[in-house]
């Protein structure tokens, strides 16, 4: 029970507002609206999970938002060029994974600060994007809406899919001897490699996989609308930084989980929609999701003190 | 200076074979040499009746040779359970891993070496005894062959040091051969089969240990003296300027310490590792504050909550690691000597470039440090001089009391007969230092006056001209003849 | 962990780099004269080699500029703060409030912001010394509060302009030959290169840099130290806001969006070490100048001005810039590392 007090404590919270939107607001449990809205979080629940296996191996990727902007956009791009659906998820996946490689390289291979790194590729891969597309929206074909389906069929493609992965994830990580080490790695990486571990490996490979991951969102992202914007993807880092943080997994590394990541991703998606109902206007949304990610941070660090001798 | 010569040591299966020597004996080295850590200069190990060559860790680990350190390398936000899973399960990654097993796996292991631990624990939340019995579980685990316990009962309350004894006598009924390093001589006589003692990185001899009498152990280990000539005392000490009644601080452990510290004497510390020398050292410079008793400066009482304090206090401390906190070895010796005195040498925040290579340019000259100049990187002295300009830089806060820890480790000899006359020098101009060496001859050819610490707490305070054999006694808590003063 | 090898004379070593970082800034600031220069019809010169271009160099470097100087001493401490550029937002916003709504008179309310500044770089430092937590997420978290606080604030529409002439003075005009503004960041950076190379400050910074823990074993305030620096870049990034909304006459929300990236690659670029320690205001400066020239020079090429690709361009080229910069900067250590490890093979 006290090992995943921060988890079970965002759940409840999360309840908690439910139950109070389920009071005040009742109009938010409409079936199709609500289901808009999770489609619509579906892709960041992805990128959240790769962003907590990043954090938890103690770095972090604040990237995520140009890569997915720069998958999206080639995806849409391919699309239109009438590739083959399958080949263009394929595509996009792929883009991200090599993507997710340069940082993953910089980071591990050449030993530098993750923030500084993914900041220097954020602002790159953003402004070559502007370059490329100068802001222009790319059409997308029918075909390629809701994946060829109906609306209501394709939604539910895409809440599952983001569940699967995180399920698959979320049991890698915690009955499979690679997730285990990335745990390691983030814990003692002195200890992981007197244990046989590589923490070099294993870190480049997290990144990898959040880039992959971030390609996936794109073009689950893309599916859902007949036209890919360039902007897409901004502040999609902070965004899944302050759930992954909120959820409980810790910024020094080596704990937390992804339930409790889906958790606090739910809580703050409850945010905007909470603002609406109240009245609040939508503008104070980022103010919040700093103050949420701060207080986050105090919490683990008044617990960690107070654990200390 | 070399850590180990020559050594020969044999270890049979089945056997406790206990490993005695003061600290810098040569301890360390030999186990850093047998688990593949360093590579030795001359030499050959031979594992089961092969001869190894290139050893690395991994391929230790792969021989069955496994060792418990004082440091226990384990994960600290994962459970015992992980850790020891981590460490023991070498089954690629492909397979899934089985929860329950691992914890069954955990429970029997933890329940063999008598530790009460939960298996669901998370490592950070252990007490170091318990991360240490987790080492020791995996160690079992591992099927090691040959086990080395360094220090291993140093945390442990009686009734664990009870299940420990039980778990290295099943080890070795179980063929395993125990390499058994402690400083109890208690544990030696009634865990081990044979002894061997290191002195100064040599081996003075293997003996079955039912043949040895304590006192045969202690004149072992301490050997006749060198007649090495230190710098004596060239006046008797003056007024009592530091004063400490039943001192301690909890967090670190030390307890009811009581002395008292001349001007112009030279108060050496004595101990083994963990005694708790060094804790005290921080105490009394702020780093880790006291919490009971009394210190009394010139009579007057004083609370030294931070190094600051302690400074502007006058006391001084040349911490032990030198590399770490001793000198910035990125920064110009200039740069690190004026460290410490920045409210006096700059009074009013602006550097004083002239006023700091007059400084340094003094200290190089009376402490005859060998640099290429004032600019130099700390980094590019060697250890000698690096300690000098340790020195130097707790010298310029003009102290009253200077403590001293392990002034010349790693130090050569020539230049630790340098730092010997300095700090002789230092006592008679006036100041009151106290001197913590794990280094015996240095404590005994150098104090006036040997406190010996054991447990934390001050055992006994003896006078210079006590012999090796009482000190070294003492520091391991055997009663002796000869007395304590 | 093996001491850097080079014979006394790391200070030689140090000036040849920054002789480098003037040499391309030379040669940069010439290439765009060259080819950013033309004459137009009516036989004008136009383009980057124009005196009014060095100006707008001048006056576009100095906020960018300012926020680099804030950030040096703190990334010589091994910190860093990501929420300058956030909070220079919110400290224009603030300064038009405070003028426009609150009815204060400019000088009041520019007093005022300043003392914000220093308050929200308190929150930092607070928090990082006082908690104990890692600069990187708190600073991340700060950066999108300060941020969201202006577009709250404004309702993410408003904008506060029309102010006086004496006021827009400081960001538009000169004086003694130069952009107003000029002077006052002149001011800044002698004083902040006083505090880092000619202070006890300074001294901390780089020795808590380079080993906190020896420091603290050194009688350093290490806490205390660090704190100071986190409340400077706060109280910088306040006067950057003013003499932002001064430049442009107005103060709206995305005030200085994206500016830590730049001030970050111009600290970096200009030698001073990300891991700590090592760091020269000298060198920030330079990297000011180098990033500024680019900037601007790259608005005066033909074929940028074709493509209308200014700033897209000035970006890509800046993260390109910061990871060689970076990567720069650990290439010695990989190189001395693969050969101990050929040696010891």
């Amino acid at each position: 029970m006290k090992r995943h007090f921060r988890e079970l404590s965002v759940t409840a919270t999360l309840l908690l507002v439910l139950l109070g939107m389920a009071v005040f607001a009742p109009a938010f449990f409409q079936p199709q609206p609500l289901l808009s809205l999770v489609t619509r979080e579906a892709p960041t629940l992805i990128v959240a999970c790769g962003m907590a296996l990043v954090i938890i191996c103690r770095q972090i990727d604040i990237s995520v938002g140009s890569q997915f902007s720069v998958c999206g956009i080639g995806a849409g791009l391919l699309a239109a060029r009438g590739w083959p659906l399958p080949l263009v998820i394929g595509a996009a996946v792929g883009l991200g994974a090599v993507l997710g490689a340069i940082n993953g390289w910089l980071v591990a291979g050449l030993r530098l600060p993750s923030i500084v790194v993914t900041l220097a590729t954020m602002v790159t891969l953003r402004q070559g994007l502007n370059l490329g597309q100068q802001g222009a929206f790319v059409n997308l074909p029918d075909r390629v809406q809701w994946f060829g389906l109906s609306q209501s069929a394709g939604q539910w493609v895409l809440v599952l899919c983001s569940l699967a992965v995180l399920a698959a994830l979320g049991l890698a990580l915690r009955h499979w001897p690679a997730g285990r080490q990335v745990y390691a790695v983030g814990s003692n990486a002195e200890a992981a490699r007197l244990a046989g571990i590589r923490p070099q490996w294993v870190t480049f490979l997290v990144f990898v996989l959040l880039g992959a991951l971030t390609g996936l969102a794109a073009i689950m992202n893309v599916v859902q609308s007949p036209q890919v914007q360039p902007l897409a993807g901004a502040g999609l880092e902070l965004k899944v930084i302050a759930a992954v943080v909120v959820g409980g997994v810790a910024i020094a590394g080596g704990r937390g989980n992804l339930w409790g990541a889906f958790a606090g991703l739910l809580l703050l998606a409850c945010v905007s929609p909470a603002l609406t109902h109240l009245h609040i206007e939508a503008y104070w949304e980022k103010a919040i999701q700093g103050a949420i990610i701060l207080l986050a941070v105090v919490a683990d660090g008044v617990r960690q003190r107070r654990s200390e001798p | 200076m070399r850590a180990l010569r020559g050594v020969d040591f044999d270890l049979a299966a089945g056997e406790v074979h206990a490993l005695l020597g003061e600290n810098g004996a040569g301890k360390s080295t030999l186990i850093k040499v047998v688990t593949g850590a360093h590579a030795p200069d001359a030499g050959e190990i031979t594992v089961a009746g092969r001869m190894v060559h290139g050893l690395t860790p991994t391929l230790a680990q792969q021989l069955g040779i496994a060792c418990i350190y004082q440091q226990p390398a384990l994960f600290p936000d994962l459970t015992v359970a992980e850790n020891i899973g981590l460490r023991l399960e070498h089954g690629g990654t492909a397979r899934r891993i089985d929860w329950p097993a691992r914890r069954a796996r955990t429970a029997d292991l933890l329940a063999r070496v008598g530790a009460r631990i939960d298996p669901e624990a998370e490592v950070s939340e252990l007490s170091m005894p318990e991360q240490q019995l987790v080492e020791i579980a995996c160690a079992v685990g591992a099927g090691a062959r040959i086990v080395i316990m360094d220090e291993p009962t140093a945390s442990l309350t009686q009734r664990e040091q009870g299940r420990l004894f039980t778990v290295v006598r099943e080890l070795r009924a179980a063929g395993v051969g125990v390499v058994y390093i402690s400083h109890r001589l208690e544990e030696i006589f009634a865990l081990a089969d044979r002894v061997t003692v290191l002195r100064d990185g040599a081996s003075v001899g293997t003996h079955p240990v039912a043949a040895m009498k304590e006192a045969d152990l202690i004149k072992l280990m301490v050997g006749r003296e060198v007649a090495q000539l230190y710098p004596p005392a060239e006046a008797p000490p003056g007024d009592v300027v530091l004063d400490l009644k039943a001192l301690g601080c909890t967090a670190s452990g030390v307890r009811d310490v009581t002395l008292e510290l001349r001007t112009g004497e030279i108060f050496g510390l004595a101990g083994l590792v963990g005694a708790g020398r060094t804790e005290l050292a921080r105490v009394l410079f702020g780093l880790t504050p006291a919490d009971r008793g009394e210190i009394r400066l010139n009579g007057r009482r004083v609370v030294i909550p931070s190094p600051r304090q302690a400074i502007e206090l006058g006391i001084a401390y040349v911490p032990e690691d030198r590399r770490r906190h001793g000198v910035i070895l990125e920064m110009p010796i200039a740069q690190n000597m004026t460290m410490a005195v920045h409210r006096t040498i700059f009074p009013r925040g602006w550097l004083r470039d002239d006023a700091e290579e007059a400084l340094a340019l003094d200290f190089v000259r009376t402490l005859a440090v060998k640099c290429a100049g004032p600019d130099a990187p700390g980094g590019t002295l060697s250890g000698g001089n690096q300690q000098k300009v340790s020195l130097a830089r707790w010298l310029a806060t003009k102290p009253r009391v200077l403590i001293l820890d392990e002034p010349t480790q790693g130090v050569d000899v020539g230049a630790k007969s340098e730092i010997h006359k300095i700090i002789r020098r230092l006592a008679k101009d006036g100041l009151a230092v106290l001197m913590i060496s794990s280094d015996l001859p240095e404590v005994l050819g150098m104090s006036d006056r040997i406190g010996v610490m054991r447990g934390g707490a001050l055992a006994t305070v003896l006078p210079g001209g006590s012999d090796a054999h009482t000190v070294m006694a003492a520091a391991l808590g055997q009663e002796t003849n000869k007395g304590a003063a | 962990m093996s001491a850097p090898e080079a014979p006394a004379g790391w200070k030689r070593l140090f000036l040849r780099y920054e002789m480098l970082l003037f040499a391309a800034l030379l040669a940069e600031w010439l290439l765009f004269h060259y080819f950013g220069t033309t004459t137009n019809r009516r036989g004008v010169v136009v383009g980057f080699g124009t005196m009014d271009r060095q100006f707008d160099i001048l006056r576009h470097s100095c906020e960018i500029g300012l926020l680099a100087l804030a950030l040096t001493p703190i990334i010589i401490t091994a910190g860093i703060d990501l929420s300058v550029g956030s909070l220079l937002g919110l400290c224009a916003i603030l300064f038009g409030k405070l003028w426009f709504d609150g009815g204060l008179p400019i000088p009041a309310a520019a007093g005022l912001t300043l003392l914000i500044g220093a308050l929200a770089g308190g929150l930092n430092a607070g928090l990082i010394t006082g908690l104990r937590l890692p600069p990187l997420i708190v600073t991340l978290g700060t950066y999108s509060l300060f941020r969201g606080l202006a577009e709250a604030i404004t309702h993410g529409a408003v904008t506060y302009t029309d102010f006086p002439a004496s006021f827009l003075f400081v960001g538009q005009e000169r004086w003694l030959g130069l952009p107003v503004q000029a002077w006052l960041f002149a001011l800044v950076a002698a004083a902040v290169w006083l505090l880092v190379h000619r202070t006890v400050f300074g001294r901390s910074f780089r020795a808590i840099g380079f080993s906190p823990e020896g420091a603290r074993h050194a009688g350093l305030p290490v806490e205390r130290r660090i704190a100071l620096a986190y409340v400077l870049a706060g109280l910088i990034a306040a006067l950057a806001a003013i003499i932002y909304t001064a430049r442009l006459g107005q103060a709206k929300a995305d005030a200085g969006t994206g500016y830590e990236l730049f001030a970050i690659t111009a600290v970096v670029l200009g030698g001073t070490s990300i891991f700590g320690g090592k760091g020269s205001v000298t060198g920030t400066l330079l990297g000011v100048a180098l990033i500024a020239v680019l900037k601007s020079g790259l608005a005066t090429l033909p074929i940028v001005i074709r493509l209308n690709a200014a700033e897209e361009i000035s970006g890509l080229l800046t993260g390109a810039l910061l990871l060689a910069a970076l990567t720069g900067s650990v290439l010695p250590k990989i190189l001395s590392s693969l050969r101990r490890h050929r040696q010891a093979g």
